[in-house]
């Protein structure tokens, strides 16, 4: 991963379903598979980059599968492509296997539970910039909040084989245990327990829970969880990074903790897209101009989704 | 782009257009807003396949456009509230004319602007630029609080935004993008004529507007946005064939169509209304490579149909009733 992204060909690909597994009451994991043209293009997506998914012809689960708060929701037909973002890329042969996990919160994600394996599914990707390493880090942050955990799981991978000199720790949050989008029961988690979740400790990086009601983990927003750790740590603010993505409120309170303890941060933002590739002008991120009282919009898709927090205004 | 084959093997035509005095070589564009300036689109689809190609509204200066959310997604739509985020004239000039110079289709620029001036400046600059094949003069935005819709919906500034901007395009072909919700839309498309406007082009989107019943408010920043895609399309296709009868036909004026358009049945559905071309929207978002498939449609269709000239196509629609 270079300091600016490498070029993958962007284009529109057709993915084989491996397999969509339910983890959580609202959370999967989907496997889709690529192979040819769309191999080669993901071979080398960076964590953070994300695809457009079209769901518009998947079908609607059963009727009393569908969450109540949905109901009216899921009879809406699908128009526009949805942006995921990716928590895992591996390559097998000339094969490539990317992993999305996805939180059901409306028609599009609650017919994305539908896609079935050897299904196929149209992917317009990778898109956008991903998480880029600075020179000279050492610790490298992984803030994640609810779905957020995603990209930070690919960056962790990526980090270890790419970056040994770094030293990385995740710290992922949610409103409860059940909440927490990781495929392991976490209720009686210590916030001891370093390596906690597998999906971050397979890559050798520990990770620290913290859920808003206690019942897993840190009792708190994950930024105080986050904020405690930093203090209690004598690391310079040079020699490291941080990477969050998650809610933006979230991200509005780990770029404030790292502009205190000057540390280099960079946070992946969300916006309604209708395009994904720089078109329609609808993704706007406003930002900041360098020495300057001016803003400008940035376009999530494009320019993003992964900003310097100093530059979002949040 | 299909060439002539022998007889014997011929299972393709070709479907050229005459559009304002211009050949293009087939009837199918993309739409303002929805293809960028070209260059966005060209990793899914040959460009050049494309009979034309209109861009974002330029304006004078940049604009930032309007706060988030600018869009949400509808049953069958989506609403867009943009606002004409656009680099403005300068930037394009410099960074984007180069680029579309090297395109074999037509390009069309779309003009806005909040006062007749401004969009006069934009004309005037490009008038004499080789990379454009003509103007296309936005007067129907409806997320903008000055220009756009407010002059597209007024007979006189009809008039007077198009004769001076017909006045400083020189030789390029003029057209003018009508605003659809309007009381008589003909009436607009009259005037646009009369003011010298070589092409019309229609519909823009419908000003329409979703609630979070949660929060009571508006879904979109604007409160407002232009309401576009499939669930537009046969309104669309209805004020082309009502603006084709009542207006274009009579002065030789050619139609732009488009509203919903994603494949080539919706393509053809507004030739035989009336439209002497057709642009896609939104479907660009969703299948960045579907313009080039539809221009194939189009051309099987003719084949089957027997249709040696598209132009006997062009408002075609059957009237007769009987079986
Ligand atoms: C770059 C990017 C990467 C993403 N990666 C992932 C991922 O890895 N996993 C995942 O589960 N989700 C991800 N998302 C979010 C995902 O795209 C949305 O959850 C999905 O589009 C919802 O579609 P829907 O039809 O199910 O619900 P919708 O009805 O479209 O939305 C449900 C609710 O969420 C709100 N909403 C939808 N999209 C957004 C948005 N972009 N920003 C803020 N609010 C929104 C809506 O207002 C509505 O209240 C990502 C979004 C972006 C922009
Ligand atoms: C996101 C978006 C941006 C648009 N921007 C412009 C614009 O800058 N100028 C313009 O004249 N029309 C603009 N339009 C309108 C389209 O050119 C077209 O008239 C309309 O969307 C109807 O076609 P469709 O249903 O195929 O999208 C925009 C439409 C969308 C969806
Ligand atoms: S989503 Fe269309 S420009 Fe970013």
């Amino acid at each position: 991963m270079s300091e600016k992204c490498s070029a993958t060909k962007r284009g529109e690909y057709w993915a084989t379903v491996r397999a969509n597994k339910q983890i959580g009451e609202r959370f999967y994991r989907l496997g889709l598979e690529f192979s040819g043209a769309g191999a080669e293009a993901f071979a080398r997506v960076q964590a953070g980059q994300f695809a457009e998914l079209d769901l518009s012809s998947a079908a609607l689960p059963s009727a009393e599968t569908i969450p109540q708060e949905l109901v009216d929701a899921a009879g809406r037909k699908i128009l526009l492509r949805r942006p995921f973002s990716f928590a895992d890329v591996d390559t097998r042969d000339d094969r490539t296997l990317v992993d999305i996990l996805y939180c059901v919160v409306g028609p599009a994600t609650l017919r994305m539970t539908t896609l079935a394996a050897g299904g196929s599914v149209s992917v317009i990707g990778p898109l956008g910039n991903g998480f880029r390493v600075p020179d000279g880090k050492k610790t490298a942050l992984l803030a994640a909040g609810g779905m957020g955990a995603g990209p930070l799981q690919h960056l962790a991978k990526i980090l270890t084989a790419d970056f040994p000199q770094i030293d990385a720790v995740a710290f992922a949050g949610a409103k409860t245990a059940e909440e927490l989008p990781f495929e392991r029961r976490l209720d009686k988690i210590a916030q001891q327990l370093e390596f906690s979740l597998p999906e971050f400790a397979r890559y050798g990086v520990r990770s620290l829970v913290a859920t808003d009601d206690g019942s897993a983990g840190f009792a708190g927003p994950v930024t105080d969880c986050f904020s405690e750790w930093l203090g209690k740590s004598d690391l310079a603010g040079e020699s490291m990074v941080i990477y969050s993505c998650g809610p933006e409120q979230m991200l509005a309170r780990v770029a404030e903790i790292a502009k205190t303890r000057n540390i280099d941060c960079q946070v992946s933002m969300e916006r309604r897209m209708a395009c994904g590739i720089g078109i329609c002008q609808s993704c706007a991120v406003e930002c900041r101009v360098a020495d300057s009282a001016e803003t400008v919009y940035k376009l999530c898709c494009e320019d993003g989704p992964v900003f310097d927090s100093k530059e979002v205004v949040f | 782009m299909t060439v002539s084959r022998f007889w014997f093997m011929e299972e393709t035509v070709d479907i050229p257009v005459d559009f304002a005095g211009i050949r293009l070589a087939n009837p199918v564009f993309t739409a303002s807003g929805t293809s960028g300036y070209a260059d966005e689109l060209s990793d899914f689809m040959d460009v050049n396949a494309l009979g034309g190609l209109v861009t974002k509204s330029i304006t004078v200066k940049p604009r930032k456009g309007n706060a988030t959310p600018r869009i949400v997604e509808t049953d069958s739509g989506m609403l867009n509230a943009i606002g004409w985020a656009n680099i403005g004239l300068d930037a394009f000039v410099e960074e984007k004319l180069p680029a579309l110079d090297k395109l074999s289709c037509a390009v069309f620029v779309n003009i806005a602007g909040e006062t007749i001036d401004e969009y006069v400046a934009v004309a005037e600059r490009l008038a004499t630029a080789e990379a454009i094949a003509g103007f296309e003069l936005n007067i129907s935005c409806p997320n903008v609080e000055l220009g756009g819709i407010s002059f597209g919906t007024d007979p006189s500034q009809v008039a007077a935004v198009t004769s001076a901007v017909k006045r400083a395009v020189g030789e390029k072909i003029l057209m003018v993008k009508l605003p659809p919700a309007v009381t008589d839309i003909s009436v607009i498309a009259q005037v646009a004529v009369d003011a010298g406007a070589d092409a019309l082009s229609l519909v823009n989107t419908f000003t329409a507007m979703v609630v979070d019943i949660e929060t009571r408010k508006p879904v979109l920043a604007n409160k407002t946005g232009g309401l576009s895609g499939p669930a537009i399309k046969p309104i669309a296709v209805y004020l082309v064939n009502k603006v084709y009868n009542e207006v274009a036909k009579g002065f030789g004026i050619p139609i732009l169509g488009m509203g919903g358009i994603r494949t080539a049945s919706d393509a053809i559905e507004f030739i035989i209304a009336g439209a002497s071309a057709v642009a896609v929207g939104t479907a660009n978002f969703i299948e960045p490579g579907c313009a080039v498939k539809i221009i194939e449609g189009v051309k099987e269709y003719c084949v089957r149909k027997n249709i040696a000239n598209i132009k006997d196509l062009v408002g075609s629609l059957n009237q007769d009733l009987t079986d």
